[in-house]
């Protein structure tokens, strides 16, 4: 019988021919197979070899950028506003800051008229000499989904980050089919200082149709002008993960964090080049803030005993001032509270014992100030938050080394 | 970590989904025979649908709800539209082999995946050593399994699906995105859910085969055809 597609040539020749004439052919095309499996194989072996020889093998450690020795911060308040709202938008949720060259800083965070509504965009304001821009669209369903070539259902929490070159990359959840549990996450970054942005790609994350991978708190830098991206799942179980980028913004990694099904929004703090900490809101009965360490720059980690701070499902914020203190801003439980009316500003030596620096915001139970963010930039410290869901507060503080807070 | 170029990964999402379009209807189809020229017109009708712009395009939302499809899942695909076109009724596409495989390494994956594993496995199709080292040797595999005949047809749709991954990066940049997707991995289930329900259907209707003690009747069976040639070798 001859191999399907391969013209029967020996069609009129008498029997004895006809055969041989058939194996000719089927010898002829197993030659074929033989080279374009050969060929194949080799094409794969030299991709793979190129692409190995030219890829770095050894994982970044965290940065510890300017950490001095240990020394007493004192926080004094400069002022406290609101980042101007957009026309229209009268629900604001989920901020995030990163520094610009100098002493800008851009703030992203999403508004609409609801949760999950059609209308929800991406935002961005800009401070600069001691006040904030108007804002400006970054990324709506629309944009990604005319740049991804496939529909975007929701838009949610966006994370920044400007690189060492100053481009701005910024990582928004977009949702497929479905709820927050759809999420994927698109990568979008800005060449002119947030002015505009593209779509670079969606992160890989997960072998469901790519889905349930979120952002929330603030990346991390590493000592090879990379970073960490932190990221959670939340289908059903809940657990936190990383995804490390080298300096031009390509992931290199992805990792879980610990092995909890029940903690996300990872705050990652490294405390030496080799120890990392990661804060994290827990979804469990026990509502304490949740704990993990990794003492090998961040390729495993273990899960520590919860922080004794309560913790009702809020997202934290944490990080290292280069006085070599922590700080983290978490929802506290007062009394007659309810879970995040209350936004608390806690400091630390050592990561486990915490003392409260200051209430940043509070209210009757049922207000809302909460899904904090902080950055260091120079000697001043930005909080922004979501205030009542309708806007992005931020308060500006000082920072004087040398004196107890 | 090698991740595709997006413009890479829209052009494959619009040819891999109008490959794997094809096949549904394909599959689906209950109108006149499916002669070649039925069959060429569903697949460029099926290429032509995705080629659409923005939200006109099947691609546009089955991307929405699924992303990429899997390299494996088009080979497969590509090779249930080829034996249609060449008339081939009985399916090598998945065989049950490659469909247990399939649904053993999916159920361990999506297990790791909704955390109730810890394994990482998702994350080992990133590694920079081990995943490399697994692609060459699984196309050297199928390469070889090819060349010998042994289940040519799965080996094929695999070796192109890894073709695709070492040399593109497509879909996503993990291995496992290559080989493996929630919609192939229906596509095993149901080859082995239908496959166990035939036999048990076969063993309900022949009531001497469910009971291997019983003493089987003598029953006449046809007498082997001797194979024999007038020419000499």
């Amino acid at each position: 019988m001859s191999e399907p597609g391969v013209p029967n040539v020996s069609a009129g020749f008498p029997p004895l021919e006809r055969m041989e004439i058939s194996r000719i052919n089927r010898s002829r095309t197993g030659h074929w197979t033989v080279l374009a499996c050969a060929l194949i194989v080799l094409l794969v072996l030299g991709a793979e070899a190129l692409r190995w020889s030219r890829a770095a093998h050894a994982a970044a450690r965290p940065s510890m950028g300017s950490i001095g020795p240990a020394a007493r911060a004192t926080l004094t308040e400069l002022s406290h506003t609101h980042i101007p709202a957009p026309q229209g938008m009268p629900s604001a949720h989920a901020s995030a800051l990163t520094p610009l060259a100098g002493d800008g800083m851009l703030a992203f965070w999403w508004a609409g008229s609801r949760e999950s509504g059609p209308d929800v965009k991406v935002f961005a304001s800009r401070w600069h000499n001691g006040a904030w821009s108007a804002p400006w669209i970054v990324a709506s369903r629309e944009s990604l989904g005319k740049e991804l070539g496939f529909g975007v259902r929701r838009i949610g929490n966006p994370v920044a980050w400007t690189d060492r070159s100053g481009k701005v990359h910024v990582y928004v959840v977009a949702t497929g089919l479905g709820g927050w549990a759809a999420a994927r996450i698109a990568h979008i970054v800005s060449s002119d200082s947030g002015a505009t942005f593209a779509v670079r790609r969606v992160l890989p994350t997960s072998p469901l149709f790519n889905t349930s991978a979120l952002v929330r708190t603030s990346p991390v830098a590493l000592s090879d002008g990379g970073w960490w991206l932190p990221v959670y799942f939340e289908i059903g179980n809940k657990y936190p993960m990383l995804m490390a980028f080298d300096a031009d913004g390509n992931p290199t990694s992805l990792a879980r964090i610990g092995h909890s099904t029940s903690t996300l929004q990872p705050a990652i703090v490294p405390v030496s080049a080799s120890e990392v900490r990661a804060l994290m809101r827990d979804d469990s009965e026990q509502m304490r803030v949740q704990h993990a360490s990794s003492r090998d720059g961040g390729a495993s980690w273990k899960d520590l005993p919860a922080l004794d701070l309560p913790n009702k499902s809020t997202s934290v914020a944490a990080i290292r001032l280069t006085s070599g203190q922590f700080l983290m801003l978490h929802n506290h439980i007062a009394a007659g509270g309810s879970d995040r009316n209350l936004l608390r500003l806690s400091i630390s030596d050592d990561m486990r014992s915490w003392r409260t620096v200051a209430d940043i915001a509070k209210g009757p139970a049922g207000d809302e100030f909460s899904y904090p963010t902080m950055q260091q930039v120079g000697n001043e410290l930005h909080i922004t938050y979501t205030w009542q869901r309708q806007n992005i507060a931020h308060h500006r503080y000082k920072i004087t080394l040398g004196e107890s807070i | 970590m090698t991740l595709p170029d997006l413009a890479l990964q829209i052009v494959y999402a619009r040819l891999g989904w109008a490959v794997v379009a094809a096949t549904l209807v394909t599959a689906l189809w209950r109108g006149p025979a499916l002669t070649r020229p039925v069959l060429a017109a569903i697949m460029a009708a099926a290429l032509v649908a995705m080629a659409l712009p923005g939200e006109l395009s099947p691609a546009w939302w089955l991307g929405l709800a699924f992303q990429y499809p899997s390299g494996l899942l088009v080979g497969c695909c590509a090779l249930r539209l080829f034996e249609r076109w060449h008339g081939i009724r009985r399916s090598r596409a998945m065989p049950h082999t490659l469909a247990g495989v399939l649904v053993v390494c999916g159920t361990l994956l999506y297990l790791d995946t909704f955390g109730l594993l810890a394994r990482g496995f998702y994350y080992a199709g990133f590694w920079p050593v081990l995943t490399p080292l697994v692609a060459v040797l699984g196309a050297a595999a199928c390469a070889l399994a090819i060349v010998r005949g042994h289940a040519r047809s799965p080996a094929a749709a695999m070796l192109g699906a890894i073709a695709l991954f070492a040399l593109l990066r497509l879909p996503t940049g993990n291995l496992w995105d290559a080989m493996l997707d929630p919609l192939l991995c229906g596509w095993a289930v149901f080859t082995l859910a239908a496959s166990a329900l035939r036999k048990s259907g076969r063993r309900a209707t022949d009531p001497v085969a469910g009971t291997p003690e019983s003493p089987r009747a003598p029953v006449m069976q046809p007498a082997p055809v001797e194979q024999f040639s007038s020419v000499k070798e």
